[in-house]
């Protein structure tokens, strides 16, 4: 049975593959609107072997590194500062769901005429879209806190620094790691757009570049990578990090 | 006797937004260390306010607690509190949560496990050391909760209905063993109930609310059974404790809200 979970998983992607090269011979599409699988793969050889897809998908990737990491920093003592206050959670709770209504792309007009054509601008706009619901969540787990776990501990003496440490922190992970992985999603997607418009390299710039010159099968390729790239950060990075503190500390349980 | 815990004059109010709200009546008090004292009343009384301004969560609106001869200002590990629930923490096993106040205090390794082994063994938690909170049933992990507290040594020790979300057969247990432990331990214990048959099976001293705002509207001693001897097999079938928890069912039944 374990052998065939990656088959029930791949098995979707080669349906989908199995109805695009359908479409493409069965109607006839001509290749300026759609290229057919091989010529796909065939592209994506070539912009292996020439150096040409890692260098813009670690531009991509380099990005969104940079950002998440900035984001976390400053959002999650923000959420914590947010979330241990009464009265700024209430205030602020309003404030960051209008945010969290205007996209990050929606910033970018006012980002190129501040920042120019610029990878601060893409940075300013990718940071924008991970920290909402970073800050968001990490208040938000913050004030799940029964108040009960604050007050026994102050009873066994603790202090304030003692509360954050033994219970805000981890009281609030499980909350703070569902931020991240939304704000990764939600970051990605803004990323690829912000590059398209700013053209200083990334996948999206790829993309873009590519429709100049109607090279169908490389931003075929580009998309692919691109679905691709964010299913291993968020597989292989976020997801394993929220199952471990979910499973182990049964928050969902208690 | 020395006095361990001194209320006077207490009386509080809640601020809403549709103005202030009286939560409690005048009450005074006052409990002898060493002492075991229950207070019973309906819910809603106010009891709870006042052991929160004892462990002082809560400022009162009016009077004043001592504790020790040293005013409360406000939580300490001299005052250690058992909740009904959600109190001990989730992301922590059950030697660790034991151990939490000890390590708070920077009790050294040794020392710390020690005191884990004695409470593990006393709490019947024995095989259950590096368990978590959400593998354990809602009776062990009140014990776990009691155990913490008393690892913690404070004298003074607060418990709100800390059986009240067990189930039944549980809680019979859970009070006897309650019992033995203060035997073996001599703490100043205030207990809130609102089940009169636990109020009287564990105090030296019964404390009887009425309902809001609450004042204490009669208090009964509870002779001192000998070392050990607070089972629930004897209780029932002693006619001075069938007599006093008559009456306290008397008064309580008055108090209906």
């Amino acid at each position: 049975m374990k052998l065939l979970a990656p088959l029930r998983v791949l098995m979707p992607f080669a349906v989908l593959v199995a109805i695009w090269w359908g479409i493409k011979s069965g109607a006839q599409v001509p290749d300026k609107l759609l290229v057919a699988p091989p010529a796909v793969w065939a592209s994506f050889v070539y912009l292996v072997t020439h150096g040409i897809l890692a260098e813009y998908a670690s531009a991509s990737l380099r990005m969104i590194g940079l950002a998440a990491m900035i984001s976390f920093v400053i959002g999650v003592p923000l959420g914590f500062a947010v979330g241990t206050n009464r009265y700024a959670a209430r205030a602020l709770e309003g404030t960051l769901r209008f945010l969290q209504g205007i996209s990050g792309i929606a910033w970018l007009p006012l980002a190129i005429l501040w920042f120019g054509f610029s990878n601060t601008t893409t940075l300013t706009i990718v940071i924008y879209t991970l920290i909402v619901p970073i800050v968001f969540n990490t208040m938000t787990g913050v004030r799940a806190i029964p108040e009960n776990y604050v007050l026994a501990l102050q009873s066994l003496g603790a202090g304030r620094l003692r509360i954050v440490r033994d219970v805000y922190l981890p009281g609030a992970l499980p909350s703070i790691v569902v931020g991240m992985r939304l704000g990764m999603g939600y970051g990605w997607r803004a990323l690829i757009a912000s590059e398209m418009l700013v053209r200083q390299g990334g996948l999206g710039d790829l993309i873009f570049s590519a429709r100049t010159f109607s090279q169908i099968d490389r931003i075929m390729v580009g998309m692919v990578v691109i679905g691709t790239l964010y299913i291993i950060v968020d597989r292989l990075l976020v997801q394993p990090i929220e199952t471990m503190t979910i499973a182990r500390w049964g928050i969902l349980r208690r | 006797m020395a006095e361990k815990i001194e209320v006077s004059g207490f009386r509080h109010f809640f601020q809403t937004e549709g103005g202030p709200v009286q939560a409690t009546g005048t009450i005074d008090l006052s409990i002898r260390a060493g002492e075991f004292v229950t207070l019973v009343g309906p819910s809603g009384c106010g009891k709870t306010t006042l052991l929160k301004a004892i462990a002082g969560f809560i400022t009162p609106s009016e009077g004043s607690i001592v504790c020790d001869g040293k005013p409360v200002k406000g939580p300490g590990r001299d005052r250690g509190v058992v909740f009904q629930e959600l109190a001990i923490l989730p992301w922590r096993t059950v030697r660790r949560n034991i151990a939490h106040g000890l390590e708070i205090a920077r009790v050294p390794r040794v020392q710390r496990d020690a005191t884990v082994t004695r409470l593990v063994g006393l709490m019947g938690l024995v095989g259950f050391e590096d368990r978590y909170p959400h593998e354990l049933s809602g009776g062990m992990r009140q014990r776990v909760a009691v155990a913490r507290t008393w690892a913690a040594d404070p004298e003074i020790i607060l418990m709100d209905e800390p059986f009240a979300a067990v189930d039944a057969m549980t809680r019979l247990t859970l009070q006897e063993e309650l019992g033995r432990l203060c035997v073996a331990t001599r703490k100043t214990v205030f207990f809130i109930t609102h089940s009169v048959e636990e109020a009287v099976f564990l105090a030296d001293r019964v404390l009887v609310m009425t309902k809001r705002p609450g004042t204490i509207k009669a208090v009964l001693d509870v002779p001192r059974r000998e070392a050990g001897g607070r089972d629930w097999d004897s209780f029932t079938s002693d006619p001075v404790m069938q007599k006093i928890a008559g009456e306290v069912m008397h008064l309580v039944h008055a108090e209906r809200v």
